[in-house]
């Protein structure tokens, strides 16, 4: 990913990790500050493909529970506290992307949906305590692609604007947005970027 | 249900046995006991089973003390960390103060959800959770306490639709009580009481038994069988944004 971003003309450094832990996810960032200096945004986008797999709870064992709820919950929380170890000084901004999946809930997905929801409310939690320190945090919501994981429709209705987005032409700029000046005023907030089909409240 | 010993889940227990349910205080500690000892006296039917939610043999084992009695027709979790009125800096959240909210709350739920399906009818299961404006709002002191209530509203969303078609609903409370975890967090936040009172519309916390608990006995009772995947807020009006 850092090569292609480099052939597109940016700087990258490709940091790998588990980011298991808060050690380890401070160790990633401190990697990457040490090549590119100061952290000024953290997006989190990891979505492990596993947890998109549809599977009732009742047939789920402990080790997935854990595997596809608890286990993203404590990466979220380690990249949020190694990024805040970074920003508290600077300010800074905040984007984890929380799947649409999270607002409408899926069977077959209580385990990922329980961990986007609870992401989202950490990132509100990040909000009202780190605003204090320059510290925006957000939440984007794209749809994530239920069909292809086996998971059952919710029969939501389909996009207003036609069709599902495409990552890099619709979501990145909202992303961008927020990361950037335009975003400076907004924290706590989910922008749902998914062609018009989730519209609460 | 589960943390019945104190403050929401007492009151929700006690409701519960004077609508006429039997109730199975599932909880890790003798105030359990101290629940079935009031509702027995008060003429209800009641039983404590000792129970740590992150343990699925004890839910298993609560599940199969209701099968011996009435059976399970409704199962709440309403347990909680014993660690949910600490408050914390975000960036301060350490290991084990995380585990013990997830193991808790989101993994107790897990638990019962798994112990209490075989169990619950086909057509009137009930099955209902705990959250909090800490989970739909973000918390300004609790972290940890507002991720993990946070978690169990996309629990219930996807357990609502995966059960759907077996008939058991699943549905979630967002309650404002004056309980015990309040009492310590307003001694921790002197100006909490105050700033929550400015807030509330009706005036005042609510009283588990009197003001919560008849939300929870609704949501169980035959009335709410087209309700499924919902939070209803129940707190004098402080939060209205859904």
């Amino acid at each position: 990913m850092a090569d292609a971003v480099r052939r597109g003309g940016g700087t990258a450094v490709g940091v790998t990790s588990q980011l298991g832990s808060r050690a380890e996810a401070e160790q990633a960032l401190a990697e990457a500050t040490g090549a590119l200096g100061p952290l000024d945004v953290v997006v989190h986008a990891l979505v492990d493909p596993a947890a998109l797999v549809a599977a009732p709870l009742t047939e789920t064992d402990e080790a997935s529970w854990d595997a596809r709820c608890e286990a993203a919950l404590r990466t979220a929380l380690a990249c949020a506290q190694a990024s805040f170890v970074q920003l508290r000084d600077r300010g800074g901004r905040l984007v984890f992307v929380t799947p649409t999946v999270g607002l409408t809930g899926a069977a077959g997905l209580v385990p990922y949906v329980t961990a986007v929801e609870g992401i989202r409310a950490l990132v509100k939690s990040a909000a009202r305590q780190w605003g204090r320190h320059g510290i925006t945090a957000n939440c984007v919501a794209p749809p994530v692609a239920l069909v292809a994981a086996g998971a059952e429709d919710p029969g939501i209705e389909a996009p207003a604007l036609g069709r599902p987005p495409a990552t890099r032409r619709d979501v990145a700029p909202v992303v961008a947005m927020l990361a950037g000046d335009p975003g400076h005023f907004v924290t706590g907030s989910t922008v749902t970027v998914d062609g018009g089909v989730v519209m609460a409240p | 249900m589960t943390g019945a010993g104190r403050g929401v889940g007492r009151g929700i227990a006690l409701a519960c046995a004077a609508a006429g349910a039997d109730v199975i205080v599932a909880s890790p500690g003798e105030n359990g006991a101290e629940t079935v000892a009031e509702i027995e006296q008060r003429g209800g039917s009641a039983a404590w089973v000792r129970c740590d939610v992150t343990r699925g043999d004890d839910v298993r084992a609560v599940m199969a003390a209701a099968r011996g009695r009435r059976g399970v027709h409704v199962v709440v979790h309403n347990a909680t960390s014993r660690r949910s009125s600490e408050p914390t800096r975000l960036e301060d959240l350490d290991g084990a103060a995380w585990e013990d909210h997830a193991a808790v709350s989101l993994r107790g739920a897990y638990h019962c959800a798994r112990a209490g399906l075989p169990a619950l009818p086909r057509d009137g299961g009930r099955f209902i959770l705990m959250t909090s404006p800490a989970g739909m709002e973000g918390s300004t002191m609790l972290p940890a306490y507002g991720i993990v209530k946070g978690g169990l509203r996309g629990f219930a969303k996807s357990l609502a639709r995966e059960w759907a078609p077996l008939g058991v609903t699943v549905n979630v409370v967002s309650p404002l009580a004056e309980t015990p975890a309040m009492i310590a967090a307003a001694e921790q936040d002197p100006g909490l009481r105050p700033r929550l009172a400015r807030r509330i519309p009706l005036g005042r916390m609510g009283d588990p038994e009197h003001d919560i608990a008849p939300a929870v006995v609704f949501l169980a009772g035959d009335g709410a069988r087209y309700i499924t995947g919902q939070t209803l807020v129940v707190d004098g009006g402080r939060f209205m944004l859904l």
